[in-house]
């Protein structure tokens, strides 16, 4: 668990656009140096990681974003790229496509009414021209939601531009606080307990919608989940992962474990001192992540870790890896694949294990919790049972039983 | 209320929620014609609202036309915002008046003259409800506004003038919030109302804001806390021994529940409310019991809003709220239980006056009804 996936630079805390559901306020901050971010990109990709994802504020600000691109795709990394798609003209475009960029996130939030509403006048326009841009020069472009109460009903919307502009996935994020510091406000972003059913019907068919329009999701599970978390319920993640293979750095250099306990101010080093490769490594990153571990966390329901909620099942994985294999004719071949594919997933469980372990406390802790919160929900079970045909109607004929007596007494 | 009639209505409400089938009307229909209000109440939250809707005349008419054909006893209670800022609210009671409605006003007096006074008197209604929050002016003026108290019993004492003069009127009701501040001086209200010639006396309990009826949470500001609990018991006890002797408070539930209910202890068994009993139409014309809208008045009659697939959905989770929160308007305790709804209808024939026959041919009516429901239910799928 000493790799890196995925490392996320937030580039630059600039923005051009002034969002309702980010109030994260623009100091001046000293941001590290091109050379300095290089050095990062280099340590990172000695740490096996696979993706570096640009994000900000908004990253197209830096002048040198175009370098460090094309030194990432030098340093065998894919770059990804998350913009709000407003300086995306046709030579932007261009750049991103000379400088290699795999991969280029464009923000739409809605109808053009919501998503104007959101992020300001006009941005609907530009990120769709943005969109455009990027299809024109061949550069795979992908399309990211943040689900709140305004665009839960827009997310068809969200979907059908996708597909028209290209994209080849919708990736949805519920609100989260942590962008906003004003916590008086985080109120306005919540649904109402009632709209719950609506917002489900809403991801749902967004799910439905997806398959016809062959356009990449999250994870189902982690899409249903959404609804609930956003009526204020808090998910203490089973899995995830995040703290132990993504990396999140700030503009001035701040390594976190994670975006939401960098917000809590948990610090493990600056790039500025330290190398990246040696913070990774370092006892005290170590320690942190299994403290957080320990502690538990809320649960943020952030896209990092949607894979944990995908509840692919082994025999599932099995079928469509055997599904693949029909294609080869060879007897040998086929075993050595199914082999293979066994000691994966046995691997995969097995280290699932491990981490859920160290997440939940031993077996038998698990057992009982499990067995307690079951007998719990047995027993709220019955109470909601009142209300059932055969009761009913046994209060009905008591009912007449006591009619009739009446009668009879006069 | 007609004895029979009463049964039947009960029956109804009892068994539209099992079956969760609207075959009962709603015996509250509130009607908010606008949320401008003259104060801005630290406790009330409507005024933020919906801003800039009104229902207007016409659709205000259409509703009562519509209503007015129900076979039904129910009672309309306009409420706002403030209804006397409205120019044309005469004209709504005239014509409520001229299809026969009963109709009930709440306002918080700060607009009722001499002259409005005698006018309301003089335009049929059946009750109209002056909300006062405390005993003692600072009180009040504190929750609402500076004069807010003097307007207030002012407008009750011209009310409770013009109806003696006129002979005739409608009954003056005082509405009281039980909030932290004045816990204290509810049973000093009783005294304070009686002086100024009022004639019922409504207690309940607050809600944090009415933007969210659901938020019942123990730290929101005027919720009671352990130490103000203390003090609502002696309170409560002195308020049911007055009104065993004298009348006057009006209690729509148990009043003890409203310590349970401040200290979070409600469950489903004790209070439970009935999704059909209450409507609310608002200014911008959305129709709805709790929760989610039905649909707009613009669009559909109020018969139609109640059927239609929202509003199925939303009394669903009505029914499944495990938070009850004890407001004035939801609950019909009566319909609660069949045995409950059975042994009232046995003591009404038992305490009147009709011969027995008559009460042979009720009770065989009733018996009657009983299996036509029961029938409905072999029918239905729960």
């Amino acid at each position: 668990m000493l790799n890196i996936k995925e490392v996320i630079f937030s580039i630059t805390s600039k923005c051009n656009l002034r969002c309702r559901m980010c109030d994260i306020p623009y100091a001046r901050i000293e941001e590290l140096t091109t050379q300095q971010w290089k050095g990062v990109i280099k340590d990172a990709s000695r740490l096996g990681a696979q993706t570096v994802v640009f994000s900000g504020g908004e990253p197209l600000l830096r002048e040198d974003i175009f370098e460090l691109i094309s030194f990432t795709r030098a340093s065998n990394l894919n770059a990804c790229v998350t913009s709000n798609g407003q300086l995306i003209d046709e030579p932007t475009a261009q750049k991103l496509s000379a400088s290699g960029a795999n991969v280029v996130n464009i923000s739409i939030e809605g109808k053009r009414e919501t998503h104007d509403y959101l992020r300001g006048r006009g941005s609907f326009d530009k990120a769709v021209c943005g969109l455009v841009n990027l299809r024109k020069y061949k550069v795979e472009s992908t399309v990211a939601s943040t689900v709140s109460k305004y665009n839960y009903k827009d997310l068809l919307y969200v979907l059908e531009v996708a597909k028209d502009c290209g994209a080849t996935t919708v990736r949805l994020q519920p609100f989260n606080i942590i962008f906003l510091k004003d916590h008086k406000r985080k109120k306005e972003f919540l649904i109402d307990k009632w709209d719950i059913p609506f917002a489900e019907e809403a991801i749902k068919s967004f799910i439905n919608k997806s398959k016809e329009y062959k356009v990449a999701i999250n994870p189902a599970g982690y899409l249903l989940k959404i609804p609930e978390y956003l009526s204020g319920k808090n998910f203490y993640p089973d899995n995830c992962s995040a703290l132990w293979y993504s990396c999140p750095i700030n503009p001035n250099g701040d390594l976190f474990p994670c975006w939401i306990e960098g917000a809590n101010n948990k610090l493990i080093g600056n790039i500025k001192t330290d190398s990246l490769y040696e913070l990774w490594l370092s006892d005290k990153r170590i320690r942190m992540v299994n403290s957080i571990i320990s502690n538990g966390c809320k649960g943020c329901l952030m896209s990092c870790y949607d894979e944990a909620f995908d509840h692919k099942l082994f025999k599932e994985s099995v079928a469509e890896n055997v599904k693949k294999i029909k294609k080869i004719t060879n007897r040998r071949k086929i075993m050595n694949k199914i082999v293979q594919s066994l000691k994966c997933q046995i691997t995969r469980l097995k280290l699932r294990y491990k981490f859920y372990v160290s997440y939940k406390g031993s077996l038998s802790a698990i057992v009982v919790r499990r067995l307690r919160s079951a007998f719990s929900r047995g027993r709220i079970l019955k109470e909601d049972k009142q209300i059932d045909r055969e009761f009913i109607l046994s209060e009905i004929s008591q009912a007449k039983r006591k009619l009739k007596k009446e009668m009879r007494g006069l | 209320m007609n004895i029979f009639r009463e049964f039947e209505t009960n029956l109804s409400y009892h068994f539209a929620e099992i079956l969760e089938k609207p075959i009962a009307k709603p015996c509250w229909i509130f009607l908010s014609l606008s949320h401008k209000c003259t104060y801005n109440c630290q406790m009330c939250g409507v005024v933020n609202i919906l801003k800039g809707y009104e229902l207007s005349l016409e659709d205000v008419k259409r509703i009562f036309d519509e209503v007015s054909g129900w076979d039904w006893d129910f009672t309309i209670v306009i409420t706002g915002g403030e209804p006397f800022l409205r120019q044309d609210i005469f004209e709504i009671f005239n014509y409520a008046r001229g299809l026969k409605l009963g109709i009930e006003v709440v306002s918080n007096g700060s607009l009722i003259s001499q002259e409005i006074a005698e006018k309301i008197v003089g335009s049929g209604l059946k009750n109209i409800a002056i909300s006062l929050d405390g005993a003692k002016e600072e009180t009040h003026d504190f929750i609402r506004e500076k004069g807010a108290f003097r307007k207030a019993t002012q407008a009750v004492k011209l009310l409770s003038a013009a109806k003696k003069k006129a002979g005739f009127g409608p009954q003056i009701s005082v509405w009281t919030t039980i909030m932290k501040e004045n816990v204290g001086e509810l049973f000093d209200i009783i005294s304070l109302a009686k002086d100024m010639g009022v004639e019922c006396l409504v207690y309940h309990p607050v809600i944090v804001a009415q933007e969210d009826m659901q938020n019942t949470s123990p730290n929101a500001r005027f919720w009671l806390n352990d130490v103000d609990i203390e003090k609502l018991k002696p309170q409560i006890d002195k308020i049911v021994s007055y009104q065993k002797k004298n009348g006057l408070v009006a209690f729509l539930h148990d009043p003890y529940l409203w310590i349970k209910h401040f200290k979070g202890e409600l469950t489903k068994n004790e209070w439970k409310c009935n999704p059909f009993v209450f409507t609310n139409i608002g200014p911008d014309g959305e129709v709805r019991s709790c929760g989610s809208a039905f649909g707009n008045i613009r669009k559909l009659s109020l018969q139609g809003c109640l059927n239609t697939e929202e509003a199925y959905r939303a009394r669903k989770i009505m029914k499944n709220c495990a938070k009850p929160c004890l407001q004035t308007c939801w609950a019909n305790p009566q319909a609660d239980s069949l045995s409950g709804i059975v042994d009232r209808l046995i003591n009404n024939i038992r305490k009147s006056k009709f011969d027995k026959k008559s009460k042979k041919e009720l009770l065989s009516d009733a018996f009657s009804r009983l299996i036509y429901y029961e029938e409905l239910l072999q029918e239905c799928s729960i």
